[in-house]
């Protein structure tokens, strides 16, 4: 478990080090569309098994950033960008390692939302196999 | 309880309803209605109401057809002509506004039914009502814009209706209404609302408005919105209600 958060507090400081690097000129800063709350402090929360870690908020040339990292036991459930500048080469990298955070667990949901779907591509999709198992 | 896909306006309908009783008389019921309008409102057969309409050879609106035309002028009219149902060099086409509201309606008839916990899923729509086990919400998984077997996000609802456009199934079928060129701003388009009608007539809209669509849906009252920008950077609304993955019960 604090193996983990250790590995995912390196990841992070990965990051800010990317956005550090970016040679590209910004203009705006801040502005989070997704940003749920602004804290400043590193700080964790903790209960029923869930933990959630923020990263301390990182001042770039580009803006602040912060991630909120949530963890069931000793698996990630969850990244967030709490703060997030405008653009930057590294915006792409924090939503990739959420994504992939969530994909091994796709199996354990009820449905599946998602643009119009053919017959063709419904046979080989997730919500065709959620159909077959039945309820 | 009850399992039933079907293929209908071109699209597979799934139900899941977990309801105790024999409801099979309300769901033939709901897919005969979804049935009935693909007859009556598909822009692609010459002889449906719309086309009719389109024509000119029928003046006299039904309700249903005055209803929908209803919608799509007030969706157009919010989106500032983002979202069309008349492009230029088109006959009329509704279908951005019929699903939504025909898959609506058919729920609203399993409600009318006595269905009380039921997912019903048209290829990709989804409407939940209540919950599937007592004391946990339904589990909309969003699919992940650029890999078909993952999802990107997991959504909680009970009463509730969770829609999703974007481009990685048919292409670049969505036109921005204002230009009439496909939209491309965006990979994809999920907006959390009360009903299915305005939350698949929005992400329509959105996603039509391409990266002006973000700060738009946000701004929409009466729905929580997740979008996969360009850029691949995922923007959320504070009050969507997403569920952790890990633990059946849990809404965060």
């Amino acid at each position: 478990m604090n193996k983990t958060i250790f590995v995912v507090a390196l990841s992070i400081a990965g990051f800010v080090a990317v956005w550090r690097f970016d040679p590209t000129p910004a203009t705006s800063s801040t502005t989070a569309t997704s940003a749920p709350q602004v804290s400043t402090a590193p700080s964790t929360s903790a209960g029923s098994g869930a933990v959630t870690t923020q990263g301390s908020a990182e001042s770039t040339e580009f803006g602040t950033v912060q991630v909120q990292v949530s963890f069931s036991g000793s698996r990630i459930t969850d990244v967030t960008l709490v703060q997030q500048p405008d653009s930057g080469r590294g915006v792409d990298a924090i939503p990739l390692l959420r994504e992939e955070a969530l994909q091994a667990q796709s199996a354990d949901i009820d449905t599946v939302s998602g643009a119009t779907q053919t017959s063709e591509s419904y046979i080989k999709s997730l919500q065709a196999a959620l159909d077959a198992k039945g309820s | 309880m009850a399992t039933h896909v079907e293929q209908v306006m071109g699209l597979p309908v799934s139900l899941d309803l977990r309801d105790e009783g024999d409801f099979t008389g309300a769901v033939a019921d709901a897919f005969r209605w979804l049935r009935e309008v693909d007859a009556r409102f598909s822009p692609f057969r010459s002889g449906s109401e719309v086309c009719r309409y389109d024509r000119g050879e029928t003046t006299e609106l039904s309700a249903d057809l005055d209803e929908v035309l209803g919608l799509c002028a007030y969706y157009e009219d919010l989106s500032g002509g983002a979202f069309s149902a008349r492009l230029p060099g088109r006959g009329l086409d509704p279908c951005a506004v019929v699903k939504g509201w025909a898959v609506q309606r058919a729920a609203d008839r399993l409600h009318a039914a006595g269905a009380r916990r039921f997912c019903l899923n048209a290829g990709g729509d989804v409407v939940t009502a209540g919950e599937p086990e007592p004391g946990r919400p339904w589990r909309v998984g969003i699919r992940h814009p650029e890999q078909p077997e993952a999802v990107c996000a997991v959504v909680a609802s009970r009463d509730g209706a969770v829609a999703t456009s974007a481009a990685y199934e048919r292409g670049t079928h969505v036109l921005d209404g204002r230009t009439g060129l496909p939209a491309t701003g965006l990979l994809s388009v999920t907006v959390v609302a009360e009903d299915l009608t305005h939350a698949d007539a929005l992400a329509t809209a959105a996603f039509a408005l391409g990266a002006d669509g973000i700060a738009w849906a946000a701004e929409q009252p009466g729905c929580d919105v997740l979008i996969v920008d360009a850029q691949r950077r995922v923007h959320r609304s504070p009050g969507l209600a997403l569920a952790c993955p890990e633990c059946p019960q849990c809404t965060r």
